[in-house]
């Protein structure tokens, strides 16, 4: 495996992950735009609606059954917040040609198709149609609702919007269902040049071969947009850690409660740099030999799952748990005893060399799934020099237990947000 | 051992062997992998509430048991296994469904130790009364958790008013009740019946060498006299109990899953019937189809919507799932469409994108070691090569498909709706 990094053109890179492994190719298309209230839902609905018609394309029903004659390419699209960045991801992954049954080119065609897709859009005088907007919409709109029935999912973003209430962080990654009603043809084809001519873009490839042309023929699209303003992506502001700590409660018809913490964190960033709080949250809360699962969980009884993850490239760190209400203030209680016991210095051997062990073996096995590898490499957005997911796990074999109590003193209590049953259960 | 090889045309060969131990082994080689995957599974599953040791007389055990052995195997005198394989930096887990326990592993080093940590753990229970006890507060839990899911309940719901008497309509984790009967000596009984090598099956995928897990499994799975379990089941009508049911939930969006019973006269489903219902459901409903799209335009479903042919020991059933504010026109526009095929026939390109589609599929899956994993599960489960999926779709007929129609009669369809909090 290797990988090769090529500038296409202003702001914009390739980057080649030569991997033998796989049965397909995944081509991706990421575009980094400033996390803004007033235009994260428009943005995010680009994604969805350049992958569902195209120019060539003018229903959803053609495209897909284009899609399954290249045998059942996968057309993927995604926005996602990334530190204080939104990321609009396109991609499509297709079987390589040798495994057709009547020796169709699979690879190249699926390469045009997506690009296709997302420089000749299906748009009239400046503006996409109305049909495929109020549909877009609809099913936008849906998702953040829906959002409201998966309670873990409710209550971690409820956690992030108090937390991040005066900061871009804060924005719910698809926007509000009022900006989401406030789109229309017009002003989604302005939110789609504006991702052409100010994102930051990264093309990524997993693949055995590289396939012929795909930097020049996306650097020879770019080279029709002006490019004078293209977003800087290293600027995330970290989380401050808080005053006092917040507490919001809310109740529903539920019979599980749902205790959600925010921390922020002081060591934060980019990989290089944060090794350390990457172990340490771990060592709190992530596998089985964490504090939280093997105390509060095996130990206390107290909950299902408890599991602590950090947004290093921001600075927080988060522990979800699912409670019953009359435990509530005894785990949360609890989860604070052992982010104590750590910053007290408690850590075993065995609780150490258990963390570094598992986050290297599974660092490793990124290279095993293809859409992983390319997650990883569109995710890291704050290191200057891209590592590896080994090379990154190199650097994780390196922290030592001073680090990691170190790290751990820097994890700070920020916002809590309880969500209970209406009667206590 | 008795071994077999089995090759692929797209390059992939794997080989299954019985052990003298009576545990049947699957193991593919994928040297140029990084990882590897494992599972030591056991055909037992949440159904089977009620069976026969060779012969003898019929017991029934409470609801949710296979599911909390699963969890308390965990445990053992020296430590847990999770605490095992922390040394190995291996990561853990195991699950279980309606027709199998499975244990599993995957891991980038130290693959034939973390596999006889995975045998040794499986084959050494140990509960007590007080271990026992513990565990029903995190299952307790569990079931909350559960009951709280929409997606979750939206399907059981529906199952409760499909099957008369099949344990498939109840709960994998059982409930607080049930799980409140459940003592060591059950889960001992429990344990000593369905946990017989000759009941179980291994499966690793990955950066390993096929002669040392061969031998690993020799050497690391304990012989015990083979035994004849019986699942009983009290005899299922061919009728459901109610056409629908809804129940309100703290959500935003209605959801709605319908389903249609079939009638069966054999325990098992064969793959060809399986795949050939794969492809139906395709034609039906699927992106390329003209209903899929009139839905989607017509604002009646999103992208949560989904279809599966839910099968397993004695029963079969196609679910539709997803969200709507109008549930049941989602129903009349899916019988309508299943009329107008039977009236008029597939329509042939519909038909070729749709195979092709998902022979693509059937060939992505082997990207990745965990599904070859899992699939080779549903092949010991069954009792079918895996490969055969993918000569099957070069070879299955529309004709073939077509014959697949009479699994849905619409006066054994169920449709189950949650619909938001009324306030």
């Amino acid at each position: 495996m290797s990988v090769s990094k090529f500038e296409i053109s202003n702001g914009a890179q390739g980057l080649f992950v030569k991997n033998s492994r796989f049965k397909t190719t995944l081509v991706s298309v990421n575009f980094y735009l400033p996390l803004n209230k007033d235009k994260v839902a428009r943005y995010a609905l680009l994604p969805f609606i350049l992958t569902t018609c195209g120019k060539d394309y003018p229903s959803f029903r053609k495209l897909n059954f284009k899609l399954s004659k290249l045998y059942g390419a996968e057309l993927t699209a995604s926005a996602e917040k990334i530190g204080d960045y939104q990321l609009l991801k396109m991609s499509v992954s297709v079987i390589g040609d040798k495994y057709a049954l009547d020796g169709e080119i699979l690879t190249q065609e699926a390469i045009e198709l997506l690009t296709s897709l997302i420089f000749e859009p299906k748009v009239q005088d400046n503006s996409f149609f109305k049909e495929d907007v109020e549909r877009e919409k609809r099913k936008a709109i849906e998702h953040i609702k829906g959002e409201y029935s998966e309670k873990r999912v409710y209550a971690k973003n409820r956690l992030i919007e108090e937390m991040y209430k005066n900061d871009c962080y804060g924005v719910p990654k698809c926007g509000t269902i009022e900006d989401v009603e406030a789109i229309d043809g017009d002003n989604l084809f302005s939110a789609w040049q504006e991702m052409l001519q100010n994102a930051f873009i990264r093309v990524n490839v997993v693949s055995n071969s590289m396939p012929k042309g795909l930097f020049d023929s996306i650097g020879e699209k770019l080279s029709a947009v002006e490019r004078n303003n293209i977003t800087d992506i290293s600027n995330t502001i970290p989380t401050k850690p808080a005053n006092e700590v917040n507490t919001i409660t809310e109740r529903t018809e539920i019979n599980q409660g749902k205790l959600v913490m925010g921390f922020s964190l002081q060591k934060f960033g980019g990989d290089v740099s944060t090794a350390d709080s990457f172990v340490a949250t771990d060592i709190f809360g992530g596998g089985p030999y964490s504090k939280l699962f093997s105390n509060v969980r095996e130990k206390m009884s107290l909950c299902y799952y408890c599991a602590a993850r950090s947004v290093r490239v921001k600075g927080l760190v988060t522990v979800e748990s699912g409670i019953e209400a009359v435990n509530a203030e005894k785990a949360q209680k609890a989860i604070l005893e052992q982010l104590k016991s750590l910053q007290d210095g408690n850590l075993s051997d065995d609780e150490f060399n258990s963390s570094i062990l598992g986050l290297c073996d599974s660092l490793k096995s990124y290279n095993d799934r293809s859409e992983a590898i390319e997650l990883w490499y569109s995710t890291r957005i704050s290191d200057k020099e891209l590592l590896s997911p080994e090379e990154f796990a190199e650097k994780v074999k390196l922290v030592t237990k001073d680090d990691v109590i170190k790290a751990a003193n820097g994890i700070k209590l920020h916002t809590v947000f309880l969500l209970l049953p209406e009667v206590d259960k | 051992m008795k071994r077999e090889t089995f090759e692929s045309s797209l390059g992939e060969s794997y080989v299954k062997a019985v052990c003298s131990s009576g545990v049947t082994v699957y193991v593919m080689e994928k040297p140029e992998y990084s990882s590897s995957f494992a599972i030591f599974g056991t055909k037992y599953g949440s159904i089977d509430n009620c069976f026969s040791v060779n012969g003898g007389e019929p017991k029934k055990v409470p609801d949710g048991i296979a599911h909390y052995l699963e969890h308390k195997l965990f445990e053992s005198e020296d430590g847990d296994a999770f605490s095992k394989f922390a040394k190995t930096g291996a990561s853990a887990n195991a699950f279980t469904s309606f027709d199998r326990t499975c244990y599993l592993f995957s891991c980038s080093d130290n693959v034939y130790e973390n596999l006889k940590i995975l045998l040794d753990f499986v084959q050494h229970p140990y509960f007590t009364e007080e271990t026992v006890r513990k565990e029903q507060g995190i299952i307790g839990q569990e079931i909350k958790m559960y009951d709280d899911s929409p997606s979750w309940r939206v399907t059981f719901n529906m199952l409760e008013n499909m099957y008369h008497n099949h344990p498939v309509k109840i709960d994998i984790a059982g409930t607080v009740d049930s799980i409140a009967k459940i003592n060591a000596d059950l889960l001992y009984e429990c344990y000593n019946t369905f946990y017989n090598p000759s009941n179980m099956f291994i499966c690793v995928v990955g950066n390993v060498d096929t002669e040392e897990v061969l031998s690993i499994c020799e050497t690391n799975v304990k012989t015990k006299s083979p035994i004849d379990i019986k699942r009983i089941f009290e005899c299922e009508p061919q009728t459901i109990i109610k056409p629908y049911v809804e129940q309100n939930l703290s959500v935003a969006n209605p959801m709605f899953c319908l389903g249609f019973k079939q009638k069966i006269e054999t325990p098992f489903r064969r793959l060809k019937s399986k795949i050939c219902v794969g492809l139906l459901l395709e034609v039906i409903c699927g992106e390329c189809s003209p209903l899929y799209e009139d839905l989607i335009n017509k604002g009646l479903i999103n992208d949560e919507f989904s279809y599966e042919y839910f099968n397993g020991y004695d029963y079969a059933c196609v679910m539709f799932t997803g969200e709507s504010s109008e549930p049941k026109t989602v129903e009349e526009a899916i019988k309508k469409e299943i009329d107008n095929i039977r009236q008029n026939g597939i329509d042939k390109k519909l038909f070729s994108a749709v195979k092709c589609g998902m022979y693509g599929d059937a060939v992505r899956r082997y990207n990745s070691v965990s599904e070859i994993c899992m699939n080779f599960a549903e092949s010991a489960i069954f009792d079918y090569d895996m490969f055969e999926e993918i000569r099957l779709l070069k070879t299955v007929t529309l004709d073939d498909v077509y014959k697949r129609l009479d699994i849905f009669d619409n006066d054994l369809s169920v449709l189950s709706v949650i619909k938001p909090l009324e306030k």
